[in-house]
């Protein structure tokens, strides 16, 4: 069997987190930086003061003005989903996420496991945790999976047989197929409303009404591919993390904090010569914000100079001042070898050399005895705001 | 200052250099230094004021001074007129 799991409004439920008062009170995600103004998932106080995902802000705000609007945190939404999913794998799934707060995970080699589906889906419901409200839907197909998850109440594991598959989707709403709105209400004009009558119609019919948009849908609401699933390999663990003493707005100061950063996630112990392929840079914004981008590299990176010159341009880009500053190596190569040069660049063998001579130190002093003295501001009028030291492991 | 080197996550706490440290100054009437650290100050060889951040809730307002003491010593204290204490401070 194909399982889903649901965590409705999960965006919202991580930025709640440090804020679980508003957990009880109207309360929506507000838009990011640059979005349309449209609120993001609403808690359930708010939802009985009328308010729904997506509505506008202004809207919103007119019909609750007791409406608190949380301000997006996604380096921690993503960190959450993480620490689910790894959860999950400990309990022996292999799961494939598709978006923060919804992954697919196959049951058939945990059944035998676990005495049996239902016992599979209740320890995976187990190891998400009570607290997210988790909801797991199992069928045979990945749609009907899905859409079992988004039907079933929290903390419930519904399962939808094949033979009753399509008696199950028939009197679901449009809205849990990926249509997007205007081809939805196309559909709801021409008195398509539910799953089941836009799976009688003809797939040729919908193919050239709506577009391969309208006839994957027609795919879905007949129960969607069997699809086999699959298992994310783990992403790797290594970050590295800088807290500034104060908020640091500045960019070349974030440069030269991403470059330190760089440079000890690459001496890492863990990351043991391995190239990167993925590293995530992210920042705790002054407020409690969070901003958070990915880069994956076309060929993997082995040196520091690389990585900081990819993710430099990035830096531009937080939108607010910076009270820490981290570097993920999310993702790393197998092997630990490619032979790029067949002599060592100049410099290459004193920088070993001072290496070695710092763990000497390090060894015989202890941690935190090793420091690089970063210059952050040397303009600044105040001597001690002109740079800064970070202790260093390597 | 936190290092965890035991887990493959490490968060470290950034240090400010050249932090300014307590002094124990004796000032003249004139608010200049007279003693530093309970020795006498033979020179002062430069004086300059930072007015800086008032724009914040932390605004910086130190008068410096470059001083020479009678053991020989190069020494730049500051008086922080924010809140009437005095500090010593190397890279000044």
């Amino acid at each position: 069997m194909v399982a889903s799991l649901a965590i409705p409004g999960f965006e919202l439920r991580a930025a709640l987190r440090k804020r679980p008062s508003l957990a009880l009170q109207p309360a929506a995600l507000a838009p990011s930086d640059g979005a349309e103004p449209l609120i993001g998932p609403v808690t359930a106080a708010a939802q009985q003061a009328g308010l729904r995902p997506g509505m506008r802000m202004g809207e919103a705000l007119a019909t609750c003005p007791k409406l608190v609007l949380v301000e997006p945190d996604p380096a921690s939404a993503e960190l959450e989903w993480e620490e689910i999913i790894r959860r999950l794998e400990d309990s022996g799934f292999a799961v494939e996420s598709t978006a923060l707060g919804t992954a697919y995970f196959d049951t058939r080699g945990v059944e035998r496991l676990y005495g049996g589906l239902e016992q599979a889906l209740k320890r995976a419901l187990a190891a998400v945790g009570s607290h997210w409200d988790a909801r797991v839907g199992a069928a045979t197909r990945r749609f009907a999976a899905l859409a079992a998850a988004n039907v079933a109440r929290p903390g419930q594991a519904l399962v939808v047989s094949d033979e009753r598959t399509e008696e199950f989707l028939a009197p679901l709403p449009l809205r849990l197929l990926g249509l997007d709105e205007r081809r939805r209400e196309e559909l709801e004009a021409l008195g398509v409303k539910r799953v089941g009558q836009l799976a009688g119609l003809p797939g040729a019919a919908v193919a050239e009404r709506l577009g391969p948009d309208g006839r994957s849908a027609w795919s879905q609401a007949r129960g969607g591919k069997r699809g086999r699933i699959r298992g994310r390999r783990p992403p790797a663990e290594v970050t590295e993390e800088l807290e500034f003493p104060e908020a640091v707005g500045n960019e070349l100061t974030l440069r030269r904090a991403l470059a330190t950063l760089t440079e000890k996630a690459l001496t890492r112990p863990e990351r043991a010569d391995r190239f990167i392929r993925k590293v995530a840079l992210s920042a705790r914004l002054v407020g409690g914000a969070s901003w958070r981008r990915t880069l994956t590299f076309r060929d993997p990176a082995g040196d520091a100079d690389r990585i900081r010159l990819a993710l430099g341009p990035k830096i531009s880009e937080v939108p607010a001042p910076v009270m820490a500053l981290r570097l993920e190596l999310v993702e790393m190569t197998e092997e630990t070898g490619r032979q790029l040069e067949l002599v060592k660049p100049e410099g290459a063998e004193l920088q070993s050399r001072l290496q070695e001579g710092l763990r000497q130190v390090k060894a015989s002093t202890g941690g935190g005895a090793v420091a690089t003295v970063v210059e952050v501001a040397p303009w600044s009028r105040i001597p001690e705001a002109r740079a800064l030291f970070v202790p260093r492991d390597g | 200052m936190v290092s965890d080197t035991g887990s493959a996550s490490a968060v470290r706490s950034a240090g400010r250099l050249n932090e300014p440290r307590a002094a124990l100054v004796e000032p003249q009437a004139d608010g200049t230094p007279r003693l530093v650290n309970r020795l006498t100050v033979e020179v002062i060889r430069e004086e300059w004021r930072v007015l800086d951040r008032w724009w914040t809730e932390e605004p910086v307002n130190r008068r410096y001074f470059d001083v020479i003491l009678e053991s020989g010593q190069q020494v730049v204290v500051f008086h922080d007129d924010e809140d009437g204490r005095w500090f010593s401070q190397r890279g000044a």
